[in-house]
């Protein structure tokens, strides 16, 4: 369950996943109002017994931003679960346009001109892997309809996650 | 719950965002998929080629908002559920509304922060000297 620095990291692996299991993967977008100054009792409670032991707590809370946004990228069928967290309110705007462009992935629309280097680069990943995987992946397609979207799919995935280092944070999570 | 139209759908979730403002808890969560359910994919004509993942037009995706409340807030019919359904030929006017409704209704991020930039401002310029000398 990474979390990405970056959004347009966050975005790039996000739609190599849609890319290979357009079916399943969703997209959740959570914004979470964070109580770290306010008003909830529990909270409060919290903070007297602090400031009982420690009597400087009570200034750096008054700074910290009070909302959070959460995009999360899901794939249940592989498991795979990519995160962004931002409390920037500079970024809803770019973010949620993004996440139209992912939309346009998983709608199968044919892509715009702009987002060409995600795909050159999924491209260039495939083709940096040993051929085994690939090669495995096609054989399987072709033997049982069932299980056909399945397996191309993790080959897919998997040529995606060895192609750099970032993607050793991105698989294996079960 | 059927689908909301998308007009239908922005109004609820202008309401939704605003019934939040001001407040200093609580959670929104948006989601969008893929519509797969009822959607009838021709027989794959050839098995090599997955209907999956080369569907033959393109598919809608459906959109969900939640106020993220459970148990006892459902009894209570606290609980707010939202979706709608977008054609693909109406996805980028849809998520040009969306972002700015996001972007009004999402109130409480931290602002841009000026006095910040004018900091950074500062320690460019110091190291544009430092690298300059």
């Amino acid at each position: 369950m990474p979390y990405y620095e970056t959004s347009q990291e966050w975005l790039r692996q996000s739609a190599l996943l849609i890319e290979a299991r357009p079916n399943t993967t969703r997209i959740t977008t959570k914004y979470h109002l964070t109580d770290k100054t306010g008003t909830s009792k529990k909270r409060q409670k919290r903070r007297q017994q602090q400031e009982s032991t420690t009597t400087t707590t009570t200034a750096p809370t008054a700074s910290t931003p009070r909302a959070s946004l959460t995009l999360k990228t899901f794939d249940p069928h592989s498991g795979a679960c990519l995160k962004y967290r931002t409390t920037k309110a500079a970024e809803v705007s770019r973010l949620i346009l993004s996440l139209g462009q992912l939309g346009r992935r998983m709608a199968a629309l044919p892509l715009p001109a702009d987002s060409d280097a995600v795909m050159a680069d999924a491209g260039a990943e495939e083709v940096g892997t040993p051929g085994v995987e690939k090669s495995e992946g096609v054989a399987s397609g072709g033997v049982a309809k069932g299980q056909a979207p399945q397996t191309p799919a993790q080959g897919q995935q998997q040529a995606g996650g060895g192609g750099g280092g970032k993607g050793k944070k991105k698989r294996g999570k079960k | 719950m059927s689908p909301l139209s998308n007009d239908e759908f922005f109004a609820k979730l202008v309401e939704l965002f605003d019934s939040r403002k001001g407040k200093d808890h609580g959670s929104i969560v948006l989601t969008q998929k893929r519509l797969s359910y009822n959607q009838a994919l021709p027989e794959p004509a050839d098995e090599t080629v997955i209907p999956d993942l080369h569907p033959p037009r393109p598919l809608p995706i459906l959109i969900r908002v939640t106020n993220a409340k459970g148990k006892e807030d459902r009894k209570a019919k606290q609980k707010i559920k939202l979706s709608t359904v977008v054609e693909p030929d109406a996805l980028p006017a849809f998520f040009e509304r969306y972002a700015d409704v996001c972007k009004l209704g999402m109130a409480s991020l931290k602002p841009r922060d000026r006095s910040k930039r004018k900091g950074k401002a500062k320690k460019k310029s110091k190291a544009g000297a430092a690298t300059t000398a």
